[in-house]
């Protein structure tokens, strides 16, 4: 909201104030204006939520207090639009000074050093491998890039802090990965940081290709869960990075209501390649990538709905997916499912889905959700509101569609990945809401 | 609407031809034990913070003497959808109307509020409005 405001004041040299509620105005004011949009925006505030409220009661925030100031808003509104600037509001240019973070950290104990890391939110509040330079120059030896070389910036909330290979490793160090870990930890951070909004986004890791099994992944039984160091340290290490490359802060510039358990790890799993169905590609296979290619694959989402039991003859394991996924926003068309082998074995044989896209493309034709069901999620509106108002197909339709009529909101099968995992215990899968990125070559990373 | 950026959700894009794995690398062991650089019973480690880029100052607009007979331009950005900005746009539109004669200009911009809108700027200019209001959002 502060750029747009910023840019009606540069370009029609008129007062822009925002209105926000008050929840996400000390981020606007503070970390965005600090490190993002530079100019101090006045703004106003109403309570939250304003959204899914009646008229009235967001009728009522106008007669009611400014959040901020606690005079009444429509005083304030005046007062911003017509008060004389302070020598504050005035300031142009260049900081003076610029943030500098040293190499080393002043020498301390272990106990201090923790604490330190801790205070600066430099870690997931586990322990932590303290990352030493000796320890931080063995990682660097798992890779043949140049610790000073910039993998990406990071600038999702601002500051456009430059992730190097080296602080990358530090990140990895303190995870408690090994060298062998780093390449993919490398590739790994060129998805950084991890999903950051109001919402309680998460994201999912998946390994693809024969480091799975060199570096000794879990693609099997408990694939997903706390049973294998690759699995943990990599995914740890995503978030880790998140926080300090990102310089992520508890209600400073991060501000998930709810959060995410699944940002700990990122659920950082291998697909059981091996216990594909015939004609069942890998995950990056289907991206295009050869079978022998090593393949990181990031995704980000909010959801997952499990199948709970075993899949069933009276309802086809296909049919309870289709169920599920009604349940999703469906953002950008985008689902990931999670499947045992023999869920995946039971789809082939018994039900005929000879590939994966043969499935998503089931998937796509036949889950269905009604039109107010669609609009009625709050990532909808500010996605897909904005294409329909564009006149992008099929968003303004939909958009003039009866609350009860049926749409098919996973309109790109190739949006719908499927991945094998688990280790044929149990009939077990998930749907998840996850939107899977283009994977990325961990052999570059070596 | 950054529709780059939105497309980009679709996690789909056209495979690239990539050379063999070159991941061959003996990796070495862990180093277990703790360097001591510093004084007795510290020790020094590598700083994972990174110096953020502090953004350039730009000055605000000069602000308005009065809003009596003015002209308000109140951009929508449809965050979480357009229906709560609305709701209070109206009810600010009766205020201002009421208490300053001040006329209202709302426009729900198309591109929302994670996208930019070169329009919204065109048009303010064209309606020769003295003010903008943006909002809401949470």
């Amino acid at each position: 909201m502060s750029r747009w405001a910023k840019q009606i004041q540069m370009q029609c040299k008129i007062p822009a104030i925002g209105i926000a509620s008050s929840n996400i105005v000390h981020y606007a004011t503070g970390y965005n204006f600090k490190y993002n949009n530079g100019m101090p925006i006045r703004y106003v505030s109403v309570p939250f939520p304003f959204t899914g409220q009646p008229r009235a009661v967001d009728v009522g925030y106008v007669s009611g207090k400014d959040m901020l100031t606690g005079q009444p808003l429509m005083t304030a509104v005046v007062n911003a639009l017509t008060g004389p600037l302070t020598a504050e509001e005035m300031v142009a240019g260049a900081p003076a000074e610029e943030a500098v973070e040293p190499r080393l950290l002043p020498p301390d104990s272990e106990e201090n050093l923790r604490q330190l890391f801790e205070d600066k939110e430099w870690t997931d509040f586990n322990s932590i491998i303290l990352p030493t330079e000796k320890r931080v120059t063995a990682m660097l030896k798992g890779t043949s890039r140049k610790p000073d070389e910039v993998i990406k910036t990071i600038n999702i909330t601002g500051g456009a802090r430059q992730l190097t290979v080296e602080k990358v490793a530090i990140n990895a160090v303190m995870a408690g990965a090994s060298p062998e870990h780093l390449p993919v930890i490398l590739a790994l951070a060129t998805q950084a940081p991890f999903g950051n909004s109001t919402s309680s986004m998460a994201n999912m890791i998946v390994i693809s290709g024969p480091i799975r099994n060199r570096l000794k992944f879990n693609c099997g039984t408990n694939a997903m869960g706390p049973y294998n160091r690759s699995n943990a340290v990599v995914g740890r290490a995503f978030a880790l990075m998140s926080k300090t490359a990102g310089d992520l802060r508890n209600n400073v510039n991060a501000w998930e209501t709810l959060g995410s358990n699944l940002q700990y790890n990122s659920m950082c799993y291998g697909e059981n390649e091996e216990a594909l169905p015939a004609g069942w590609d890998p995950l990056h296979v289907e991206m295009g990538f050869k079978p022998t290619d090593n393949i990181l694959s990031v995704g980000m989402g909010w959801s997952s709905i499990a199948s709970v039991g075993a899949s069933q003859s009276i309802y086809p394991t296909h049919f309870l997916m289709r169920d599920y996924m009604s349940s999703f926003c469906a953002s950008g068309s985008a689902a990931t499912l999670v499947m045992d082998p023999t869920v995946a074995g039971l789809l082939k044989d018994v039900h005929g889905f000879q590939s994966k896209a043969q499935l998503s493309e089931w998937l796509s034709q036949n889950v269905t959700k009604t039109a107010a069901s669609y609009w009625g999620n709050g990532v909808i509106q500010s996605t897909a509101v904005p294409f329909a108002l564009q006149g992008l197909e099929p968003y303004a339709s939909w958009r003039k569609l009866p609350d009860d009529a049926l749409i098919k909101p996973f309109t790109n099968p190739k949006a719908i990945h499927v991945v094998v995992a688990g280790g044929k215990v149990q009939t077990m899968w998930f749907v998840t809401d996850f939107s899977i990125r283009r994977g990325v070559l961990i052999d570059d990373w070596a | 609407m950054n529709r780059r950026r939105m497309l980009a959700l679709l996690g789909i894009s056209p495979a690239l031809v990539t050379d063999p794995p070159t991941f061959a690398r003996t990796a070495p062991k862990a180093v277990p034990d703790v360097s001591s650089t510093g004084g007795e019973g510290s020790i020094t480690v590598m700083n994972p913070g990174i110096a953020g880029k502090l953004a350039t100052r730009v000055p605000l607009a000069p602000p308005l003497d009065s809003l009596q007979g003015k002209k308000i331009y109140m951009v929508n950005l449809s965050w979480e959808g357009p229906d709560a900005a609305n709701y209070l746009y109206g009810a600010m539109t009766e205020w201002f109307d009421k208490h300053y004669g001040t006329r209202t200009v709302v426009k729900v911009t198309a591109e929302g509020m994670f996208g930019t809108d070169p329009s919204i700027v065109k048009d303010i200019l064209a309606s020769k409005a003295d003010a903008a209001i943006v909002g809401v959002a949470g």
